[in-house]
């Protein structure tokens, strides 16, 4: 049908640049195509009546597309913005406490290998730091494996665990991957932006919540799922847990109980699911299972 | 013919022999004996409408009966020596091209705000002034310095 | 002309394949149609391959890619493989692709370089290897015994056809504005493997512009993140600026933070960008590269003697592009060389000129001119007559100015550089004995009052080649400076000299644990007073490390100026130290560096040169000449190679060749030299030094450690002090250069 109505406006363009005749008439139009379209099952003025219609709803929202909708990575630019509390200048050190973790992280990697740190050593820099990384704190890290601060810029920005710039206390990621958007994660997405007032990556007025979309999980048994990163507690006390089956409701409620400051289980937050078991306990394999027949010796 | 003969005697005695030849001179029918397509035009004019005449005086004629569709409209230009079709205005262009049925006259009535520049006529091959140089042709006035240095200044030290 | 030639091949290919009716019946024609590719028997390559007949191996002998050479320093390490059925030997450890260019097929690439580590993420060097279940990308895949590879098969060609269509997914359709339109490795190859319509439909990724300083220009959006440019400036440049930002759709090559790209070699990074990302800043949109017209010559801004490829349309030149030399400058150049050539269009001198008396000049006939310095030189007392060639002047006119000079009874001739006492008895005494291509062997390196990287960037690169391939140890004794390698900083000045040449420093066991060491001195240390008390330390540690063996030659001098060791070569070595505070005739050619400060003020100078720069102001009549880029002249580099600069545009205004102004006046003045031609004076400097005939050819120094000045002198205690001060402004070319002003300004900023 689309090539049809292709050839269609084809020939009318062509028509208008080489007849003397106006054809600006839409009636005109359809008169054309309708003697060029040979599969006419319902009136041909009708069908192409809708597939113009149609096709002009295409090329509006091609339109109205803005480009921002299509980057979903944690922070959008790959490029350092100087901003006060963000800028090469400022002082940045790992605490005391730290610095025996990073020389412990360190001892992990042979001497000559230490470059090989740099995740470890940003992650900690990261929790540290209230789960973001200024670039004062990736100069640190390059100074402590002995690299040149861009090789450390490359990895912070590869991965997109690594956030350059601020996030809340409690960072929620949205998994966004096929299965849990199978099984409503926009929706999820969506319900926690609309409860906490903030768009994508955005912090809330008191620092407490941002969202963000993350690439799959892995627990796609459960979909769909947030994780909650806690920077609340510094490095010491950080947590990452995985919250499971949510919906809608429940997600608004964990956001809830996380800003009265409760602790909640991690895991599935369906009651009826065990694990990433079946709702409502098994339904197969119920029995001992038997040994497969070649195995049964006896019977050879 | 003879209506031809009428309406020239008939002028003749309006207007007098010698305003007649006067006449006759500036509306190029001396130059038709050299010039064949002022003839044919000349030729063509009798009997046909004079749809009008623009500001620099070339006429429009429109004959409809016993001519070939396409061929009905014409120009006959206010310059007899040297006339080329760029003298047409723009107003009238549309007409003459079958672009429009509307006259220049029509046209202008509406005062187009189109028409930013004033009509001229294209002077190609009338001399070395008119003719267009792009900035880095060798005839371009502005283009006659091949230096491409910037000499040292002498200043008193 | 490669990749034409495998399109074309490729095509015969498919013209062979569509003669099988077989294969076209087997087409669904609703397939043919919306396929991108115009073969329609690529959409099934098993079946074409299988129709293709074996390829017989009596191919005829092909020629290697861009003289691509086999070297086996092991010929049991030798393997053979198949390429399109040509059995090539090639050591062991090579990969594919080099295999491929050794049998004369060129491999389409876009992140390999030779001369760079290995990346492997372009992909579009898929070759088709028998036995292998995918395409292999050739560059990264080491070539192994008997290993049969297939370059131009269906498989091979619609693995690249693919990798090409993604590739051009997000690369702008803005060739026609781009620079690099012409000479783009992405358009030829598109050429061969692109297709004329895509099916791309989303929104095209764009990517913020960086602002990497004054010579390079980015448009990252055309980027297609081969990571030449951030392999260079980690590997070559030895400036960890560059980096690859980011991931997936999102990648781009950045800073990360703002920063420029402080290395004195980034120009090279225009040159490796296979697209138009990296592109010049001063070149942008100013010429296209078939309108120009290339002349292979020689850089003089420093002694390396860079090969570079003059591109010049009418009187203009345009730009300056590297030529190949292994022995001199590999394929890169510093940006001094590439961006200097905009001080070739300003503050030329193009008539002579007079000093009249009121202390203005004016404009003369060359005549007068000649007639007025004729008449002034009978004047004065031949030895107040005093002679100094710049540091851009070629050995003919230095020949001539020598011989005018002589003639006229004087032998106060000297070329800058060389001012006080250089030691030009020996040649091996003023040259890079190891060569520079010869560095690569050593293991250990002594630095002496040099810093390579301002006084010969290429020599420096190949120093950091070196330190990075082997992790030899540098130790550097002078002024604290900028390496972009691992280097000790032994001291400052002599007294660290000394403690080595008695053994008593640290860096001792290194030098003499050595196997090949080489020590490098600056030719700055020419003008200290305590020079030869220095030299003979030098020599001291020589004598102790053995650094010069029958078998290697480590002791060096580098060289600052492309005249330096030509005119050491002529003679050109002035008579006592204090020349300048006699004179009353100065004859300076295109010197600009010398202190006229101690020149008396009655004394006439007459100033022959290409620019109105330092020494002009002084000149009582200039003589205008033509620069290296307007002259046939002979250079002889810092290792004793000659080589020779050709004329890419014509000259300024009414100036001459150098050596030509002096015939002339040599004539004027009643003692007219013997020499009409430059092949004449080539036969005089031929009685001279022969060395400086043979072109492209180093002349080692023929070595005698015997001769050595025996005299001990007191060597002073004052540091050895900084050469070059601003690296992008050394002589009267550059520092005419606007370019060059805006980089001192903005990448020397401390």
């Amino acid at each position: 049908m689309r090539t049809t109505h292709h050839a269609n406006v084809r020939s009318f363009r062509l028509s208008t640049r080489s007849g003397p005749f106006s054809l600006l008439h839409p009636q005109n139009l359809l008169h054309i195509s309708s003697s060029a379209s040979s599969s006419a099952h319902f009136p041909p003025k009708k069908m192409l009546a809708r597939l113009a219609s149609k096709r002009l709803l295409e090329i509006r929202q091609v339109f109205r597309q803005s480009p921002q909708t299509s980057r979903s990575l944690s922070t959008a630019l790959n490029y350092h913005i100087d901003s006060p509390d963000n800028n090469p200048d400022v002082p940045w050190e790992f605490s005391d406490a730290n610095k025996e973790k990073v020389k412990e992280i360190i001892s992990h990697y042979p001497s000559n290998y230490k470059q090989s740190a740099v995740i470890p050593l940003l992650d900690l820099a990261q929790q540290q730091q209230g789960g973001w990384l200024p670039v004062s704190a990736m100069n640190a890290v390059a100074k402590v494996i002995e690299v040149a601060p861009i090789r450390v810029y490359e990895v912070a920005t590869f991965y997109s665990m690594f956030n350059r710039s601020k996030v809340g206390k409690y960072h929620l990621l949205v998994c966004g991957t096929t299965p849990c958007m199978i099984r409503g994660s926009r929706e999820i997405e969506d319900a926690l932006l609309k409860h906490l007032g903030v768009k994508r990556n955005e912090v809330t007025k008191d620092g407490l919540f941002s969202v963000g979309e993350m690439e799959c999980m892995g627990c796609c048994v459960n979909a769909p799922m947030i994780t909650v990163a806690d920077y609340s507690n510094g490095s010491e006390g950080y947590t990452y847990n995985y919250y499971e089956d949510v919906t809608p409701k429940r997600v608004v409620e964990i956001v809830e109980m996380l800003r009265r400051g409760e602790k909640l289980p991690p895991g599935t937050q369906n009651p009826l699911r065990t694990k990433s078991g079946p709702e409502g306990g098994n339904t197969t394999l119920l029995s001992e299972p038997k040994p497969p027949p070649c195995r049964d010796l006896d019977a050879c | 013919m003879a209506s031809v003969v009428r309406s020239v005697l008939k002028a003749i005695g309006e207007k007098g022999i010698g305003t007649f030849i006067r006449e006759l001179k500036e509306e190029g029918f001396v130059r038709c004996l050299s010039d064949g397509n002022l003839l044919q035009t000349k030729i063509h004019n009798i009997g046909a409408t004079l749809v009008g005449i623009d500001k620099f005086g070339n006429k429009y004629y429109e004959k409809l009966d016993g001519m070939q569709y396409g061929r009905h409209r014409w120009v006959e230009y206010a310059e007899k020596g040297r006339y080329n079709a760029s003298q047409v205005p723009a107003e009238w262009h549309g007409w003459l091209h079958y672009i429009t049925d509307h006259t220049g006259k029509e046209l202008l009535a509406q005062k187009p705000k189109r028409y930013g520049l004033d009509h001229k006529e294209n002077f190609s091959g009338e001399g070395d002034e008119y003719i267009y140089h792009s900035k880095g042709h060798t005839l371009n006035p502005g283009q006659r310095d091949w230096t491409r240095y910037q000499p040292w200044q002498p200043t008193k030290s | 002309m490669g990749l034409g030639l495998l399109a074309s091949r490729t095509l015969r290919t498919t013209t062979i394949l569509s003669k099988s009716p077989r294969i076209f019946a087997s087409q669904d024609p609703s397939n043919a149609l919306r396929s991108i590719v115009s073969t329609p028997e690529l959409q099934n390559p098993e079946a074409a391959a299988a129709a293709q007949p074996n390829p017989t191996p009596d191919l005829p002998p092909r020629t290697p890619v861009a003289g691509a050479r086999v070297h086996l320093p092991n010929p049991d390490d030798a393997i053979e493989v198949f390429v399109d059925g040509y059995p090539v030997k090639i050591p062991k450890g090579m990969t594919v692709l080099q295999a491929c260019e050794v049998a004369g097929v060129d491999i389409p690439r876009f992140c390999y370089h030779s001369r760079l580590s290995i990346a492997g993420n372009c992909r579009m060097c898929l070759v088709e290897v028998e036995k292998s279940p995918k395409p292999v990308a050739s560059c990264a895949m080491p070539a192994l015994p008997g290993m049969k590879i297939k370059t131009d098969t269906p498989v091979a060609k619609k693995a690249r056809e693919g990798v090409m269509e993604f590739l051009l997914m997000n690369h702008p359709l803005d060739c026609p504005i781009c620079d690099q339109g012409g000479e783009c490795d992405l358009q030829d190859q598109s050429m061969a493997f692109g297709s004329d319509r895509g099916r791309f439909t989303e929104m095209k990724r764009s990517v913020v512009d960086k602002n990497l300083g004054p010579l390079v220009k980015t448009v990252m959006t055309r980027c297609i993140q081969c990571t030449r440019c951030v392999r260079f400036a980690t590997e070559v440049a030895g400036v960890q600026d560059l980096g690859m930002l980011g991931r997936g759709s999102g990648e781009e090559i950045g800073t990360y933070v703002e920063k420029l790209m402080t290395s004195e070699l980034s120009g090279n990074v225009i040159d490796i960008c296979p697209v138009g990302a990296l592109t010049s800043k001063p070149f942008a949109f100013k010429a296209r590269n078939w309108e120009l017209k290339g002349t292979e010559s020689i850089d003089v801004t420093d002694a390396v003697g860079s090969n570079i490829r003059i591109d010049s349309r009418g009187p203009e030149v345009m730009r300056i592009l590297p030529r190949l030399n292994e022995d001199i400058n590999e394929e890169w150049i510093s940006d001094k060389t590439r961006f200097c050539y905009d001080g070739l269009k300003r503050q030329r001198l193009n008539d002579p000129m007079i000093r009249g008396p009121d202390g203005r000049f004016k404009t003369v006939s060359w005549r007068d001119a000649l007639a007025v310095v004729a008449e002034i030189a009978h004047q004065v007392k031949p030895e107040e007559i005093v002679g100094i060639a710049g540091q851009l002047s070629d050995a003919e006119s230095m020949m001539a100015l020598k011989d005018f000079l002589n003639k006229m009874g004087s032998n106060n001739v000297w070329c800058e550089g060389n001012d006080m006492h250089p030691c030009a008895d020996l040649r091996s005494g003023y040259l890079l004995n190891s060569s520079i291509g010869g560095l690569e062997k050593a293991d250990v390196f002594l630095l002496v009052g040099t810093q390579p990287r301002v006084e010969a960037a290429m020599v420096n690169a190949r120093i950091r080649k070196t330190v990075r391939a082997t992790h030899a140890k540098v130790g550097y004794i002078g002024p604290a400076t900028d390496f972009n390698y691992d280097h000790q900083h032994l001291g400052t000045g002599p007294q660290t000299l000394l403690e080595i040449a008695e053994g008593r420093h640290p860096f001792c066991s290194a030098l003499l644990n050595a196997k090949n060491p080489a020590i490098i001195v600056g030719a700055g240390l020419f003008e200290r007073k305590d020079k030869d008390a220095i030299f003979y330390a030098v020599e001291t540690i020589a004598k102790l490390g053995k650094v010069v063996r029958s078998d290697w030659n480590g002791l060096n001098v580098l060289l600052r100026n492309a005249a330096q060791a030509a005119a050491l070569d002529l003679g050109l070595v002035p008579e006592s130290g204090k020349n300048i505070e006699s004179a009353k005739f100065l004859y300076l050619m295109g010197a600009d560096d010398v202190n006229l400060d101690k020149l008396p003020d009655d004394a006439f100078v007459v100033y022959q040169g290409h620019h109105g720069d330092r020494s002009v102001y002084r000149a009582n009549v200039i003589f205008p000449a033509s620069a290296f880029s307007e002259k046939e002249g002979t250079y002889e580099n810092t290792e004793g190679c000659t080589q020779q600069t050709l004329p890419a545009v014509p000259t300024v205004g009414d100036a001459r060749d150098d050596w030509k102004i002096i015939r002339a006046l040599s004539e004027v003045a009643g003692m007219q030299l013997p020499y009409d031609t430059p092949g004449a004076i080539r036969s005089r400097i031929k009685t001279v030094a022969p060395n400086l005939l043979h072109m492209d050819e180093r002349d080692p120094a023929t070595f005698s450690a015997s001769l050595k000045p025996d005299f001990c002198q007191k060597m002073s205690l004052t540091a050895f002090g900084t050469t070059v001060e601003n690296f992008y402004m050394t002589d009267p070319i550059t520092r005419a250069s606007k370019i060059m002003a805006q980089c001192s300004a903005l990448l020397l900023k401390k």
